[in-house]
């Protein structure tokens, strides 16, 4: 049996049924938090710090209050430093304007929750100017992989005065602009890493009123204008994190009570930093790329109402009408709206499967139609079971699945058994599984590609391929019939931050899993000791984008790969014997005499642990880790046919 | 006509992680384990939240000021929920 419950936690039952009864208590929860903070405590003393942590781990949550926070905080210090360490980490410095500490704890607590942990430097708050100006600061002596500027509309310096015109005001903010990009810049250049930087919340009071927004020298207008700069000039290796829009989401009023500014210099409300703590989480998950990829949906009752097996394909309720199919309907066109940004769609549902296709294909209101699903699951077997056969079929890690279920029974099992599953608590109401994919942050993106806006496209487009390759006789037979064309070529702007994504993404066909931010691949683009090259691969059904980045670094008469991933969505389609090719006769160009190369053993890299001997490479070394090493002499060396036209790219 | 004793004893213990702690008139915050300026804001919102009541700006820093006990935080909650014990 595949199915396990979390092991760790399992051992402990008080603990376990305790968060069972927390996590299923849907709006209730608050009313068993004391009871399972009690045993979690219990269970700390007892020493068991591996239980706690997996524990806590799967309690926070964004919708947790402030002092729910704040007590999960102490329990997690108290057990941070004991348990075993997370799968992840990261090194941020938080450079603010305002107290910090009650925030980087809550982000701290997320990340952990999403198995990162954060390697952190604080500094003073109010100093970040000097921070980045001065070379000897911490700042550079902590070396972080990401830098967050967490301010406030207080940081402004530019305002223009009530009387200036829009001209006036322009200049105004680009004075404000220049500043800011010459600190990313700054940073940027010293120490090649990500930054996060705030932009500007509106403040709370307006001294025109209605007019406000009308006025070109107002604080709102100017506060806007600032922000649509900093969204246009922000370089790639800036995220701009949007407080302004979290603000508003939040509630002005309420996050603008400004007793806790004066009082301790907080940014904020301290209920809205619970959510200003996740919504930076989020965004340093998605960079590392552990952001959620595929919504499985249960359909009766979640994303129609009533049971289609039976009350039919007339009697359930979905479309204008009624407050009931309206709402389902909105939750419907929602859905439709994220997988047009990338997100994959599976139905896992307990039906019989033509009858639950029949509404799909039959019912005039459905918005999801049957090519957005890219997995259809729909059988009497145990939901988790069924789950964890779409995470196979996809390709994708259990943890990249958010499953939705207006069932708390069918909720309480998967997250038993298939705990790396995120299962939102929900009401039966469609709009509040709106507001909880939301709340939630789970498909948080850093960067909309090409690719992201076709992934759906890929999947079906999968799918024939492989009816197309049923109907061939032989393997080569089917490849010539795909009509391929592949450019290659070095990473450049355009390919920068995708190559970048796919490095930090990239779990299964990636040999070293080396990650590195998009300013890191950066420096090695103008770096003449390495070679960098990406693979787009189009064919008859489509045009499959940037698939392939590989990185390897000239060390005398080798050319030695450092890094080498690909897109599973190609698979078997010799785009790796293309890539061989390419950079063996790049070596062969610069008088080397072989291709060095390893291959780091990861949980998820297995489909690959064979690629170079298949590839004809020598194994020259072998660690009792699993890692090796791998040698490919030039001279023995004769190009694959790989039935792909390759055009050149610069 | 309620006291609103036991409900801010509960109110402590949930901030503080302290579920025996009993609250006395005279005690301090010196005499409460952990009561830093970040546990002053914790304890404000909690107890903003439990009565429905806002504390001013001052009232907030003036939580933890000299002659200021349990005793005259309850007398505060007290005059803004109009509440006697």
């Amino acid at each position: 049996m595949s199915v396990m419950p979390d092991p760790v936690i399992s051992d402990s039952p008080e603990l376990e049924s305790a968060l069972e009864q927390y996590l299923g208590s849907g709006e209730d929860r608050a009313k068993h938090f004391g009871a399972l903070c009690t045993i979690l405590k219990k269970v700390i003393k007892a020493g068991r710090f591996d239980p706690a942590a997996a524990a806590i781990r799967r309690v926070v949550s964004p919708e947790m209050d402030y002092t729910s926070t704040q007590t999960l905080v102490r329990l997690f210090h108290s057990c941070r430093w004991k348990c075993a360490p997370s799968a992840q980490k990261t090194r941020l410095a938080v450079l603010s304007s305002f107290t910090s500490n009650q925030l980087t704890q809550m982000l701290e607590l997320f990340l952990f929750a999403a198995g990162v942990d954060l390697e952190l430097y604080e500094a003073d708050y109010g100093v970040f100017r000097q921070e980045i100006i001065e070379p000897g600061s911490r700042l550079y002596e902590f070396k972080p992989r990401t830098i967050l500027i967490a301010t406030t509309w207080r940081d402004l310096t530019h305002w223009p005065a009530i009387g200036d015109n829009a001209a006036s005001v322009d200049t105004h903010v680009a004075s404000e602009q220049r500043e800011w990009s010459s600190l990313w810049q700054t940073a940027h250049d010293r120490l090649g890493c990500q930054l996060i930087q705030n932009n500007f919340d509106q403040p709370l009071w307006r001294q025109l009123g209605n007019h406000e927004m009308r006025h070109p020298a107002s604080r709102s207008q100017f506060v806007a204008k600032v922000n649509q700069s900093f969204q246009n000039s922000a370089p790639p290796y800036v995220t701009i994190h949007d407080i302004d829009g979290l603000s508003a989401w939040l509630g002005r009023r309420q996050w603008g009570d400004d007793r806790f500014f004066h009082h301790a210099k907080l940014p904020c409300a301290p209920e809205c930093l619970v959510h200003y703590a996740h919504s930076l989480a989020s965004i340093l998950i998605a960079q590392i790329g552990l952001s959620k990829k595929c919504l499985v949906l249960d359909l009766d009752n979640t994303i129609w109402g009533g049971v289609i097996g039976d009350d039919g394909l007339g009697g359930i309720r979905l479309g204008q009408g009624d407050a009931e199919g309206e709402g389902f309907l909105a939750f419907q066109r929602y859905v439709q709206k994220l997988r047009e940004r990338g997100v994959i769609l599976a139905v896992c549902s307990k039906n019989t499967d033509s009858i639950a296709r029949e509404a799909f294909l039959k019912h005039p209101e459905m918005v999801l139609k049957i090519d957005d699903i890219a997995c259809f699951v729909a059988n009497w077997q145990d939901k988790a079971a069924n789950i964890r056969t779409i995470a196979k079929e996809l390709n994708i890690g259990l943890n990249s699945l958010v499953f939705l279920d207006d069932n708390p029974a069918e909720r309480a099992i998967v997250r038993r058994l298939a705990p790396e599953v995120a299962v939102p608590e929900v009401t039966g109401d469609p709009l509040d599984f709106v507001d909880a994919l939301e709340r939630h942050r789970y498909f948080q993106l850093v960067i909309l590609g090409r690719e992201d806006l076709q992934r759906t496209d890929y999947y079906r487009a999968n799918a024939e391929r492989k009816q197309t390759e049923s109907s061939a006789q032989n393997i080569d037979e089917f490849l010539q019939s795909l009509d391929m064309t592949a450019q290659i070529g070095p990473i450049n702007e355009m390919s920068l931050e995708r190559s970048a994504q796919l490095i930090n993404k990239s779990n299964q066909f990636n040999l070293t899993t080396i990650r590195r931010s998009a300013a890191e691949v950066s420096t090695i683009t103008h770096d003449p000791k390495w070679l960098t090259r990406t693979v787009s691969l189009k064919d008859r059904f489509g045009d499959n984008g940037l698939i392939s980045v590989l990185l390897a670094k000239i060390e005398g008469k080798s050319l030695d790969i450092d890094t080498w991933l690909m897109s599973c969505r190609v698979l078997k389609r010799n785009v790796e014997k293309l890539l061989l090719n390419d950079i063996c006769k790049f070596a062969m160009s610069r008088g080397l005499e072989r291709i060095t190369a390893k291959y780091i053993p990861t949980e998820k890299n297995a489909l690959v642990k064979d690629h170079y001997t298949d590839l004809g490479f020598t194994e020259i070394h072998r660690e009792s880790t699993g890692e090796c090493r791998y040698e490919l002499k030039l001279a023995d060396f004769k190009p694959a046919e790989t039935f792909i036209k390759a055009v050149e790219t610069t | 006509m309620s006291d609103i004793r036991p409900d801010l004893q509960e109110v402590f213990r949930h901030v503080f992680g302290e579920g025996e702690l009993i609250l006395r008139d005279e005690m301090t915050a010196d005499d409460i384990d952990g009561w830093d300026s970040m546990m002053t804001i914790n304890l404000m919102i909690a107890i903003e939240k439990k009565f429905r009541i806002k504390f001013a700006a001052a009232e907030i820093a003036g939580i933890k000021a000299d002659g200021q006990n349990i005793g005259t935080l309850i007398q505060l909650i007290q005059k803004k929920t109009n509440r006697q014990s």
